[in-house]
């Protein structure tokens, strides 16, 4: 009985994948051999048999319903391969969150550390304002360059 | 302007050429063409209708994104083969993690039991007509694991080399060597047994 090792070359031998030297020690084995060549006779037979004879197996659906399938796959996984170029446009959408909380935070430490000044003017036309100082909000101060005046209100009922 | 391509006619060159730029009636020629040999390469992998079906359309949808990859080095129809033969090896390995292994396989795997079988007859096929073959040789193939029978189609049906299957298969040569010579002792094996039951 040939040994496992041998089997296997006696394989390699019939599907021509064994090196020359070994194909020749083969070769002498398999002429004085009547077990080995037993073995390769099955193995050719079957070899043979199966050589151009695979069932034909047939889509069991029509050519519509089959189609109609795989192109909807398609479809489907069209968009998904676009979605890095979507993703690089609206990249700047994703900054927009934080920047916004930057601006606000940068908003709120200019507020606290340069408070507006106590007194807001309001100019009005032909060179006249109104003073309006929020520590004092009873009082109105009237100036005007033209005339060269300066009226100031206060109101005592209040507080 | 282009030529308006007569799809039923076209040579599959023509209509690759033509679906690489985008055109989708080109590529359901190439489906309508050639749907039946790849749904059979992947039936007889796996072995049941409703998979062999979801792999080879999988196939062609991938196919279709793959297309520009395609250089025609071999055919359309090899090409195509490749990918639905990748799709249902990784289905086999994700199937065979999910269930324990027999200890048949084991024994297979460790080259036991086919090594004591006695040689059957020289030529266990002999006068069957082709059709009547063609059917038995399907059977036994249904009845072999699928290491062995992926092994068998692999070399046999798409004649690719020891190296070739075991880089597809993930294993050594030798495992591609020891499987191949128990799933064609097996066959042997079922195709007699056939053969004895219809004599006489």
């Amino acid at each position: 009985m040939i040994d496992q090792e041998t089997t296997l070359k006696l394989q390699a031998y019939l599907d021509g994948e064994l090196p020359a030297p070994d194909a020749e020690r083969m070769a002498d084995l398999l002429e004085h051999d009547s077990g080995a060549q037993a073995l390769l006779g099955e193995l050719r037979a079957i070899k043979a048999a199966l050589n151009g004879n695979e069932t034909e197996h047939k889509v069991p659906e029509s050519r519509e319903f089959y189609w109609s399938k795989i192109a909807r796959e398609i479809e489907r996984q069209e968009p998904a391969t676009l979605l890095p170029q979507a993703g690089r446009t609206v990249w700047w959408l994703r900054l927009l969150v934080p920047a916004g909380a930057v601006a606000l935070l940068a908003l709120a430490f200019t507020v606290v550390l340069w408070p507006p000044s106590g007194r807001s003017w309001v100019a009005l036309a032909d060179g006249h304002e109104i003073e309006t100082p929020e520590e004092e909000t009873s009082s109105f101060t009237f100036r005007s360059e033209r005339e060269g005046m300066t009226v100031v209100w206060v109101d005592t009922h209040r507080n | 302007m282009s030529e308006k391509l007569d799809y039923a006619s076209a040579e599959d060159e023509a209509l690759v050429k033509a679906a690489q730029k985008g055109d989708m009636q080109a590529f359901e020629e190439l489906v309508a063409r050639h749907r039946d040999k790849i749904y059979a390469r992947a039936f007889s992998m796996m072995r049941n209708e409703d998979e062999a079906l979801d792999l080879s359309q999988e196939a062609w949808v991938k196919a279709w994104q793959r297309l520009q990859q395609f250089q025609g080095e071999a055919s359309f129809v090899t090409w195509l083969t490749r990918i639905v033969i990748n799709l249902c090896l990784d289905q086999l390995r994700k199937q065979k993690r999910m269930r324990a292994e027999s200890i048949d396989q084991l024994d297979e795997e460790l080259g036991g039991v086919e090594r004591q079988m006695p040689v059957v007859t020289p030529n266990p096929t002999e006068r069957l007509e082709r059709s009547e073959l063609r059917g038995r040789i399907d059977e036994a193939l249904a009845k072999l694991t699928y290491e062995h029978r992926t092994v068998l189609v692999l070399h046999e049906f798409e004649e690719l080399e020891y190296k070739e299957i075991a880089k597809r298969m993930e294993c050594s040569i030798g495992t591609v060597m020891s499987r191949l010579f128990y799933a064609r002792r097996r066959m042997a094996a079922l195709m007699a047994g056939w053969k004895r039951e219809e004599v006489p």
